[in-house]
């Protein structure tokens, strides 16, 4: 009886059932086309902005939570491989485009278009699009072949090498790229005049590669967003991210077990260096950036380290959420106006979650949730009062929005330091199932109140 | 001779930490079915043993052999693959894993199948995902751990997270299992249980057993042959009863009465 028709628990196990063959990848890149026509033309330049970035951002902390959140190894150069994928891209295409279509300005169709005003019937997808794939593709590659170089020698040893590794690579890539490089060309002649092999001199050096064409869209950024948190919990719900999570775990008995630890660091690093190389490349390509090695410093990688801690080490789910927030917080911060009007969200979730709170305490159920909603109310009555009185007084709180930012992250890695989502993701313990729980202790005991 | 080639053998393995001789010319031979037991006071270099056959540690001489093949100095996941598996004296599971990803994790070195497969979710890797995931459930019905399956593998109490390591190092499918001190922190019947599976797995999965243990009565009613150590040096082998009566180990564990140190 226990045998035959047995229906096998589904658990936390880190199997998936869901992400079948290829119909997710068809969905993701089908969802990116459809934000891109129907969504993109809806919203105002700022938000497509905003939701650019996040795309972007995603793919960031998705694949370094690869590296610090699976394997437990420590990288601190993330933001060197998107520069390394960057350049790269960038150089393919600015000067690829110049031999091959005559000029380096944006040639994309409707897909690659952030721009709201474009004239006349516009193609879906040109020899232009198809030019940005490869080299989004392409700087990807060699950001990785660098993973490749600098991983080997460093994930060998044990401990902190690959944080100072890491640390040193991303600087020796920011300072070779602005001492060894020169302003890009910009005469047409010239570059055909020019041998390939001498182009990548000419990408910037220390004022940045500018003239770049603006490939980057809602399409491209979300869409690769939507593949890395494929590819990443594809990975991580196999038997290859297992073996990864234990050598973060335990890397002795990790190896004990016949997990060859050396391998499966070096490939999380080069993975994770591949989707910062397209990333990089994506950047490169926005409307509104100069691809300067300057700002893809230690600075950067920290900026995406903290999206994968505030997280919760190793989750995707988790990284994927932080890199929202984070990426929103500032700009809101740079709203007071906005922000004032804060109360309509924080009023009804104190309130929600007190009035949760009392029944929860009632029933003797989980409080975790409700506490969660006060909190989450509270810290954005603060922002509304700091508003506020900002205005009142005619300070402009934009000005301080950093301060905002970094109490932000203070309070909430004091009040959850195992991040968001700890390890785990959030379809499989955090808030849905903490929620379902918590409704079903709730049912349960009213059930048994009732006469 | 019996005509079955030895499963492990060691031929005068050596180790020393600077000054300090921690194993000297270890020897040892398990045939198949064998359960062994290597037994000594405090620091007298059992676990350094386990770890230099393990690849933990690099022997400075000697050769280990398992199954015919040359493993000496090999890295640890090497000497796991060519088929040998261990737990660990302080337990070593992977605590933020459930206890069925735990399991399942044994069976990594046993897959055939790629990472690109992984990622692209072909037919093969799901196949091969399920049958991982039957046998560990499998492993765990038989360690009665399989009610907890899927809770976190730190929230499990001592004598299982022991059992779990044990189902762990069994899904790696070993010819040879070395057992670190199984039955420390087990109550009396925990330990009688514990016989009693190991016995069984012996039996069942035809592995070949090697256990350091503490415990006399456990060491003294599961193995057949005994290798006593003191200080780095084999002092005794043979047949419980015999080791048991050896002067040399009486001494190695109570002292030489009179004799000051």
């Amino acid at each position: 009886m226990a045998s035959a028709g047995q229906i096998e628990k589904p658990g936390p196990t880190l199997m998936g059932s869901a992400a079948i063959g290829w119909l997710p990848t068809i969905a993701i890149i089908l969802a990116a086309v459809i934000i891109q026509i129907t969504i993109r033309p809806m919203l105002g330049d700022f938000y497509a902005k905003v939701l650019l970035d996040i795309g972007v951002n995603i793919v960031l902390a998705v694949s370094l939570t690869m590296v610090n959140g699976f394997t437990g190894q420590f990288s601190m150069g993330h933001a060197a491989f998107m520069a390394v994928g960057g350049y790269t891209a960038a150089t393919v295409m600015y000067y690829g485009s110049f031999r091959l279509f005559g000029e380096a300005s944006m040639a994309g169709g409707v897909l690659s278009s952030m721009m709201s005003d474009r004239e006349g019937p516009v193609p879906y997808f040109t020899r232009g699009d198809l030019l940005f794939l490869a080299s989004t593709l392409f700087g990807g590659l060699v950001a990785a072949g660098c993973g490749y170089l600098v991983g080997l020698p460093s994930l060998r040893l044990r401990g902190d090498y690959l944080a100072i590794v890491t640390l040193g690579f991303g600087e020796i890539v920011r300072v070779l790229i602005q001492a060894l490089t020169t302003d890009a060309l910009y005469d047409a002649d010239e570059i055909a005049a020019t041998p390939v092999y001498q182009f990548p001199k000419y990408i910037g050096g220390a004022l940045g590669f500018s003239g770049l064409p603006f490939y980057n869209s809602l399409f491209w950024s979300l869409g690769l967003a939507g593949l890395t948190i494929l590819t990443a919990y594809r990975i991580k719900s196999s038997t290859f991210g297992r073996a990864f999570l234990s050598i973060r775990e335990d890397e002795i008995a990790a190896e004990a077990m016949g997990v060859n630890t050396t391998r499966y660091k070096v490939r999380a690093f080069v993975i994770a260096a591949f989707f910062a190389g397209m990333a990089g490349a994506l950047f490169a390509h926005t409307s509104g950036v100069q691809l300067n090695a300057g700002e893809l410093g230690f600075l950067k990688s920290f900026d995406i380290i903290i999206m994968v801690v505030l997280g919760g080490l190793g989750s995707i789910s988790g990284a994927a959420f932080a890199a929202i927030i984070l990426t929103i917080l500032p700009e809101l911060l740079r709203q007071p106006a906005f922000l004032v009007h804060g109360w309509i969200v924080a009023v009804p979730l104190i309130a929600g979650g007190i009035a949760l709170r009392m029944l929860a305490a009632r029933r003797r159920a989980d409080t975790s949730i409700p506490k969660l909603l006060i909190g989450f109310g509270v810290a954005v009555a603060l922002l509304a009062i700091a508003a506020a009185i900002a205005r009142s007084r005619d300070i402009d709180l934009g000005r301080y929005r950093m301060i905002f930012y970094a109490l932000a992250l203070i309070v909430i890695m004091i009040a959850r330091p195992q991040g968001l989502l700890s390890v785990r993701e959030i379809w499989e313990r955090g808030l849905w199932r903490g929620l379902g729980n918590w409704v079903r202790s709730l049912r349960r005991e009213t059930g048994e109140a009732r006469p | 001779m019996t005509g079955t080639e030895p499963i492990l053998k060691v031929e005068g393995i050596s180790k020393a930490f600077g000054g300090l001789k921690a194993v000297q010319d270890f020897a040892l031979t398990l045939n198949p079915g064998d359960v062994q037991g290597l037994i000594g006071p405090n620091g007298a270099g059992k676990t350094t043993c386990f770890n230099l056959l393990t690849g933990v540690y690099r022997p400075d001489a000697g050769r280990v052999q398992l199954n015919g093949a040359e493993v000496t100095g090999l890295r640890p996941y090497l000497i796991a693959g060519a088929g040998m598996a261990r737990t660990f004296q302080n337990i070593r599971l992977f605590p933020d894993l459930s206890v069925l990803d735990n399991v399942m994790l044994g069976s990594h070195l046993r897959t055939r199948q790629n990472m690109t497969q992984a990622i692209l979710r072909t037919r093969f890797h799901r196949a091969d995902e399920r049958a991982i995931e039957r046998r560990a459930r499998r492993l765990l019905e038989l360690f009665e751990l399989d009610t907890r399956a899927e809770e976190e593998a730190r929230s499990l109490p001592y004598g299982d997270q022991r059992k779990l390591e044990i189902a762990r190092a069994l899904a790696t499918d070993p010819k040879v299992l070395l057992l670190d001190e199984p039955a420390a922190g087990m109550n009396p019947q925990e330990k009688g249980e514990l016989r009693g599976l190991i016995d069984r797995i012996r039996r069942e999965f035809s592995v070949t057993v090697l256990l350091i243990e503490h415990d006399m009565n456990v060491v003294m009613k599961i193995c057949e042959t005994i290798t006593v150590l003191d200080y780095g040096v084999t002092i005794a082998v043979g047949p419980p009863g015999r080791v048991q009566s050896d002067p040399k180990v009486i001494e190695a564990y109570l002292g030489v009465p009179g004799e000051a140190h």
